[in-house]
């Protein structure tokens, strides 16, 4: 956006050139210190003098200048610069972009540009070329670290996985906790679709497969800025969609009369584990110190005690049993990514073009994980007629995923339970070397039914998709008068997405094979019609009006194969399946709204805008579908009204209330029966429709809300500060905010007693009170170095409020006890089961076993932090720029089932301790109505991890808290002196390191990345991480060139 | 030009911006789903949820092991054990304790309540398909107590109360046999309308039907007859009055096929999970009985390992030998094995110790063992022994006086019901007090010493965090139940 007023306003500049006679002719060349671009339109004038020279389209200028005078650069948004002549005749300068200029302008809802400065809320901006440094590849994740008040969690290492973003606390007590993402003014999808690749009715939390978000497909390379719209005020136009947020994305664009210019951007990366368990070394696979092949786990003997002797490997020769240390290790591997960008952009009188294309290829940290991405983007506007303009935006991404891993449990793909449970007297290698037998069947890695050697399924049995999306939108605007402007903005996105998960024949528990196919198709219709109005009442008072109206309409639709008993092997034809099981689903829902902003200012320090906006919602019932909702918002300069101060150069107030509706999916409002493709059964051996020859029809798990339901509403208010202090040396922004979701519609889970699973209602409101505060340093600014300091900090309270006759509400149920639920006066929390302690805490033991009690539904801590904050530091020296974030969170617990895994199997570090000695457990046991000191030894140190099952919450359960390394990085640009000779060939160029999630410096979680969400992003869950993946380590390399 | 555009705009726009606002909204009906539905379609849809979840991994495999019903082999790799602990020794995954209660209440028991009302309120009224909904519904109920002890009855199925107090389970027990009795009242076996096709047990054969509803209730008398002896009279009426399950054919039971995902789950997990190899052992409880008198059903029941004569079952928690020890027979779990939840020879076991004990009726020791003897030889032929082979084994069983013919009936009556494992678990808690139950039973190796199983706990995720009115105390398995004495 910054380049577009650029752009406009190089035309005024070039309008009142003047010439002066002087003594010596100067010339040179501007370019833009962030991209190496030529800045058209920068005023170079004498110190002293009135009145200057602009630079032409290629940034070129040439001014008449004294031998000792000094020239001064100036350009909207840029740091001005003074350069003496000192004699010479070319003088080349480099604008570095002045990012707390005053007159910054940002995109807000409905891609309204306004000045930073007259907003009565906060917008935080992050720059595309702040998320092209490091190149995740999915945008959410790359906002990690950046803006205070926006919480991230990735789902798994899985390539392409979900990133769940979540804006000051969660709003929601059901799963619509997400802000809304706005590519160009186009509503975009960000599902994460989660489907049951197994013949089962309990997909609890991510199905299976992490297939991840869908705001992952935006490239990247494409994006000029990120507007975050935080609170409701900010987004109250977007209305209903909004009510979390909404990230409102520009893409570049060429400059209009700017030079054609191709610009490569091209990374390579690394990445691998960032934490591995501590595993020991000590002992065998077995059962109470007996060796066992068909054990995966580490229970048997102690290596060095059975040196005499031989036992069955998984391939039946008979071994000396030896520890391999790196046996997990060597699992994994280094994972490669490459991103390779072009992009041809320029511009003419009438219009402008820019398109790109980025293709990215990446390989997992196991193997055969593999991601494969084109992203072709054309963006171009042009003016018709004198007033008259249109813009077009294509985007088409391809995805391509394969080898995805499976998570979670109960399925026998399930890969990090089979390798983080491989006992430690498996040779990797040979595991690898010899996973298929002379005749190409497995060889498991146990007899057992649990025994997949996991290199059959990581070779045979892949799970990947390939996504076809298409989004854009055509914006048409006519400037019917210098008052009026009327503008249409239509844009689609529909996705085809298509799914395929194959087990081959051999595999233990679907020893007969199969295969899914699922075909998701998405589609997003949305209009907007503008009409903007703009009135200067009095000279100081400027009003603007908008007026609008909007139309979105989305459609889902999934139709989904599961083939069952392949004949010929390796064969994934439904033909070769002995039967198939078809399923079929559709939504459709539409909103419709009106809506109007006035804008007043006075004297550009005082700032007022109000909203109002009404939805139709079709999910709603006929009757109360309609629901009106308004926002004030007002800022406040008031350095411009004070003395000039010394230390206080800059000053804002703002303020603002909004209060937003909101609606529920389609189709919550019936009581419908469904025909049913089949039933439940363990281990998926329910049956399936026509049973017998017969059909079945079941009636809904959840009780719709009839006519009884209303529109949700949530208000907020907000205040904040902006004071910059010192010339701009020391700067603060603050917010203190509170939002409130009343009336929330829920689908109120309820015991399965009542014959349903939830029902969908309104009732409960959910609270989030906050403070964010960034404040930043600039410690050292000599002319050639640079030292910048921010720290972020953002505190959350979340406070649950429910009526008498709702006891709690369960958010996510997990598996084996474990809940995440609210309960009246208490922030949304883990439930589970707990130890039994004593009035002064100490655990209780079962003196018959000496063994922990247990007792069910106990409060295990809140999931969300009480704050998170960060620190960024930047130093530039010259066209070097050194740069790293530390981030920190603070409170919240988190439930770990990976760490229950190594324990109750004997396979971590601390399970070698106390085995065939003694152990006594440190608690107390009852001695009539007083406790005494716990005397009963547990029976064996197996008896006593095993009390880390998954069933036992607590047990595995820590303190979420961590410290880490988010981001370094390296950068140069290399001055253009240095590829002077080719100037009119290369306009810029430079090269970076960078690396992401490089070091957990403090955790309280062991063996797992604290900073990960088993619940997929759409849910309001979180707190669990469910036998995920690792997640990676990064470091990558950067060059960028532009021609 | 200009104005040409500029009309073509303002149309175009116009067109987009502000569609009918009625009929553009009005289009939130499911497209995938009906709002009304004939009741026999949830029927069958319960009805094969019910006999999926009894032959399960939720219910056959933890109430059997646990049940000691069959054997997990503990260390032989291809047993259900594979080395592990496992329901055998009663580690039992809280999943499983979830599932059954889950499919008791929604899938089932909830659609059975659908199918009721729709049946109820139809013109023509349908009482028939009512009254089989209702007959169902009894089972679920009975299961469910038997299963977890108190459960929610009086408060549950009830889309008005959020959270349902847990009721006794003297209560619920009473509550099933109230159930049945609505059902014999409503059946009505003159009309026509009744659920008949996709009726899968009987094709609406409404007598049938009515039978079995009375053996059912008679079963769960005998259930709370030890606890409640003033159910003894209830128990001696019904007996006088007949109109029980009166031959094989009245057996209550659907059959699978051997048709991919339509498949005993039984034989399911062992084809894909065991190369067809089934991975349950004998238990010693049936074969210490069963192998002195060469039962013909002994190789009807097992697979005996080859060289041996002998057919030798092993305790729960020891290892399987697949040379001395032998398997559940791959000829009884096949893919296209009926699910039975009750037979004649389950109604002649509970006559015979009606005569036995006295139960409302005279002790009638004669009579008690022409009933016993019936009930093997129906167990006989129903586990697939040739009629004459059947009937002379029945034929040379000891006459029995008294005692012993209490403790032969019941321990046939469990022996009968190896292949139900629920049935044959709650059957052995009826069979006497602690300590005396039949067969006695023994803690099995590497299980904890607490006691012998005896319930399923609560389901925490699905019931008990969910429930605010849900007894919050761990009711352990090893914990005994109103009626198990």
């Amino acid at each position: 956006m910054k380049k577009l007023l650029l752009v406009s306003l190089c035309f005024l500049v070039l309008c009142v050139t003047q010439v002066f006679a002087q003594n010596r002719t100067v010339t040179g060349t501007v370019t833009a210190k962030d991209d190496g671009l030529p800045i058209p339109g920068v005023t170079v004038k004498i110190k002293g003098a009135s009145v200057g020279v602009p630079t032409d389209v290629n940034g070129k200028f040439s001014i008449s200048a004294p031998e000792n005078a000094t020239l001064v650069f100036s350009f909207i948004s840029y740091v001005t610069q003074e350069v003496s002549v000192s004699g010479r005749s070319v003088i080349n300068v480099t604008l570095a972009q002045d990012n707390k200029q005053l007159t910054e302008v940002v995109v807000t809802a409905l891609g309204i540009s306004r000045e930073t400065k007259s907003l009565g809320y906060s917008v935080a901006v992050v720059k595309g070329s702040e998320i092209t440094k490091s190149r995740e590849t999915n945008v959410v994740q790359a906002l990690a670290g950046k803006i205070a008040g926006v919480n991230i969690t990735q789902s798994s290492g899985t390539l392409g996985g979900g990133s769940k973003i979540v804006i000051r606390g969660a709003t929601s007590l059901s799963s619509d906790v997400q802000p809304i993402f706005v590519i160009d003014g186009l509503i975009i999808d960000n599902s994460a679709q989660q489907l049951a690749t197994s013949n089962s009715a309990v997909p609890q939390g991510v199905a299976s497969i992490d297939f991840g978000n869908r705001a992952g497909d935006i490239n990247s390379d494409d994006v000029e800025s990120i507007s975050v719209l935080k609170g409701a005020a900010a987004a109250a136009l977007y209305g209903t969609l909004a009510k979390n947020g909404a990230i409102i994305i520009t893409t570049k664009r060429g400059k209009k009369n700017g030079p054609g210019t191709i610009e490569f951007n091209s990374t390579t990366r690394f990445d691998n584990v960032l934490l591995l368990p501590k595993f020991q070394n000590e002992y065998a696979q077995g059962n109470q110190g007996t060796y066992n092949i068909a054990n995966t786990n580490g229970w048997g003997p102690k290596i060095s005690e059975v040196q005499d002797k031989t036992f069955p490997n998984f391939l039946g020769q008979n071994v000396k049993l030896q520890a391999y240390p790196d046996n997990i290790k060597n699992f994994f591997k280094t994972g490669h990514t490459d991103i390779n960008s072009v992009a041809f952009s320029g511009g003419g009188e009438s219009g402008d073009y820019r398109f790109g294309y980025t293709n990215t290829i990446q390989t997992g940290i196991i193997e055969q994980e593999k991601l494969n991405k084109n992203a072709v983007s054309f963006n171009s506007g042009k003016t018709i007629l004198p007033g008259f303009d249109v813009r077009t935006t294509v985007n088409y991404v391809r995805t391509v995923t394969d080898g995805l891993p499976t998570q979670s449990s109960n399925f026998p793909n399930v890969l990090s339970t089979a390798v983080y449970a491989i006992p430690r007297t498996v040779d990797i290698g040979l595991l690898k070397d010899n996973y298929v037998d002379a005749t190409g069947q497995q060889n498991t890695l146990t007899p057992a039914r649990n025994g997949n050697n996991p290199y059959w399924l990581l070779y045979n049995n892949k799970s990947g998709a390939v996504n076809n999306r298409i989004y854009g939108n055509a914006i048409l605007s006519y400037k019917v008068a210098p008052w009026l402007t009327l503008s249409n903005n239509i844009g689609t996105d529909i996705y085809n997405e298509y799914r395929k998960a194959v087990t081959r024949p051999g595999t233990i528990g679907a020893l007969t094979g199969n295969f899914f196919t699922a075909n998701i198709y998405e589609r997003i219709i949305n209009d907007d019609f503008l009409a903007t109005f703009n009135h200067k009442i009095t000279s100081d008072l400027d009003m603007k009006f908008i007026a609008g109206t909007s139309v979105y309409e989305t459609y889902y639709q999934r139709d989904q194969e599961d083939a069952q008993t392949l004949t010929v092997d390796k064969l994934y034809n439904f033909a070769n399946a002995a039967a198939v099981t078809t399923t079929n689903t559709s939504n459709k829902k539409r909103i419709q709204g009106v809506y109007g902003d006035l804008t007043l200012s006075y004297k550009d320090f005082l700032y007022l805008e109000a909203t109002g906006r009404n939805d139709w919602s079709s999910t709603l019932p006929k009757s109360h579908n309609s629901y009106f909702y308004p926002s004030v918002s007002a800022g406040f300069v008031f350095t411009d009204v004070l003395p000039k101060s010394t230390w206080l150069n800059y000053g804002k107030l703002r303020a603002s209330y909004a209060d937003v509706g909101g609606d529920t999916n389609p189709y919550a409002l019936d009581f419908v029966y469904t025909p049913a493709s089949s039933v439940f059964a363990q281990y998926g051996a329910g049956s399936t429709f026509p049973f017998n020859g017969l059909l079945g029809f079941t009636g809904p798990s959840t009780i719709p809300g009839l006519d009884k339901l209303v529109s949700q509403n949530q208000n907020s208010t907000e205040f904040g500060v902006d004071l910059r202090f010192l010339n701009d040396r020391i700067t603060l922004d603050a917010d203190l905010y509170k939002n409130t979701t009343k009336n929330q519609i829920l689908s109120l889970p309820l015991p399965q007693s009542t014959g349903y699973a939830a029902k969908v209602i309104n009732a409960g409101s959910l609270t989030n009170k906050g403070l964010e505060v960034t404040l930043g340093f600039v410690p050292v600014k000599i002319p050639s170095f640079n030292w910048n300091i921010q720290f972020r900090y953002s505190g959350n309270i979340n406070t649950v409020s429910l009526p008498a006759e709702i006891k709690q509400v369960t958010v996510q149920s997990g598996y084996s006890g474990l809940t995440v639920k609210a309960e009246n006066g208490k922030s949304i929390g883990l439930y589970g089961v707990a130890w039994v302690r004593d009035g002064n805490g100490h655990i209780v033991i079962d003196p018959a076993t000496g063994l922990r009690k247990t007792i069910t539904d106990q409060r295990l801590g809140g999931i969300s932090p009480d704050y998170t904050g960060g620190i960024t530091n930047t130093f530039n020296y010259k066209g070097l720029t050194l740069a790293f974030t530390v981030d920190i969170r603070k409170g919240g617990v988190l439930f770990s089932n990976t760490v229950s895994t190594l324990r109750t199997n004997g396979l971590s570090e601390e399970t070698a301790l106390n085995r065939g000695k003694i152990f006594v457990d440190p608690g107390v046991v009852a001695s009539g109505t007083t406790f005494i000191p716990n005397t009963v030894p547990v029976q064996s140190m197996q008896d006593y991890w095993g009390q880390y099952s998954a069933g036992n919450t607590e047990a595995n359960t820590f303190d979420a808290s961590y410290v880490k390394l988010r981001e370094a990085a390296l950068s140069y640009t290399f001055p253009s002196s240095i590829y002077k000779r080719y100037a009119n060939f290369i306009k810029g160029l430079s090269i970076g390191v960078e690396g992401r999630n490089l070091w957990l410096i403090h955790s309280n979680v062991p063996y797992i990345d604290p900073e990960v969400n088993f619940f997929g992003s759409g849910s309001a869950g979180s707190g669990v991480e469910f036998n995920s993946m690792p997640s990676t380590r990064s470091i990558g390399f950067n060059v960028r060139l532009t021609l | 030009m200009k104005k040409k555009f500029i009309l073509t705009f303002s149309v175009l726009t116009l067109i987009l911006a502000l569609p009918s606002c009625k009929k553009y909204l009005d289009i939130n009906t499911n497209p995938n789903a009906a709002v009304t539905v004939d009741p026999k379609l949830l029927f069958s849809y319960a009805v094969t949820s019910y006999v999926d979840l009894r032959a399960s991994g939720d219910l056959w495999i933890p109430t059997s092991l646990a049940g000691q019903a069959v054997m997990d082999g503990f260390s032989n790799p291809t047993g259900w054990s594979g080395g592990g602990l496992d329901e055998g020794e009663y580690k039992i995954d809280p999943l499983i304790y979830g599932n059954p209660w889950r499919a008791y209440y929604t899938s089932i028991g909830n659609n059975l309540k659908q199918a009721i009302k729709i049946a109820e309120s139809a013109t023509p009224k349908n009482n028939n398909a009512a009254a089989q909904c209702k007959v169902i519904l009894a089972l679920v109920y009975y299961e469910l107590t038997t299963l977890y002890g108190d459960v929610p009855y009086t408060e549950a199925f009830n889309s008005d109360i959020a959270y349902p107090h847990f009721d006794p389970q003297q209560k619920v027990l009473l509550g099933v046999v109230a159930t049945l009795d609505e059902a014999l009242a409503q059946f009505d076996p003159a009309s026509t309308v009744k659920i008949s096709d996709y009726d899968l047990f009987y094709k609406g054969d409404i007598a049938k039907w009515k039978r079995l509803a009375t053996s059912l209730k008679l079963r769960t008398l005998m259930t709370m007859v030890d606890k409640d002896p003033t159910q003894a009279a209830k128990i001696g009426a019904m007996i006088n009055a007949g109109g029980l399950v009166a031959s094989a054919a009245d057996n209550f039971q659907v059959p699978f096929q051997d048709i991919q995902n339509k498949k005993n789950p039984k034989y399911f997990i062992s084809e894909q999970f065991n190369g067809k190899q089934n991975f349950f052992f004998a238990s010693k409880w049936v074969t210490n009985y069963l192998d002195p008198v060469n039962d013909p059903r002994l190789p009807k029941l097992f697979d005996l390992p080859a060289g041996q004569t002998h057919y030798i079952g092993i305790e729960q928690g020891a290892d399987g030998d697949d040379a001395i020890n032998p398997r559940v027979s791959t000829s009884l779990q096949t893919a296209t094995e009926p699910e039975t939840i009750f037979d004649y020879q389950d109604e002649l076991f509970y006559e015979a110790e009606i005569y036995a004990r006295g139960i409302g009726v005279a002790v009638d020791i004669v009579k008690a063992n022409l009933l016993y003897k019936q009930a093997v030889l129906e167990s006989c032929k129903f586990y697939g022994v040739a009629t004459a082979t059947a009937t002379a084994f029945s034929a040379s069983l000891p006459t029995y006086i008294a005692t012993d013919l209490i403790y032969n009936i019941q321990y046939q009556h469990w022996v009968d019901l190896t292949d139900r494992g629920i049935d044959a678990f709650t059957q052995w808690r009826r069979s006497g007090p602690e300590g005396s139950e039949i067969p006695a039973l023994t803690i099995p190796i590497g299980a904890p010493a607490n006691g012998l199983f005896r319930r399923y706990e609560y389901p925490i995720t699905n019931e008990i965090n969910q429930n605010p009115n849900a007894p919050k105390a761990v009711v352990h398995y090893y914990e005994k139940q109103w009626f198990d004495l």
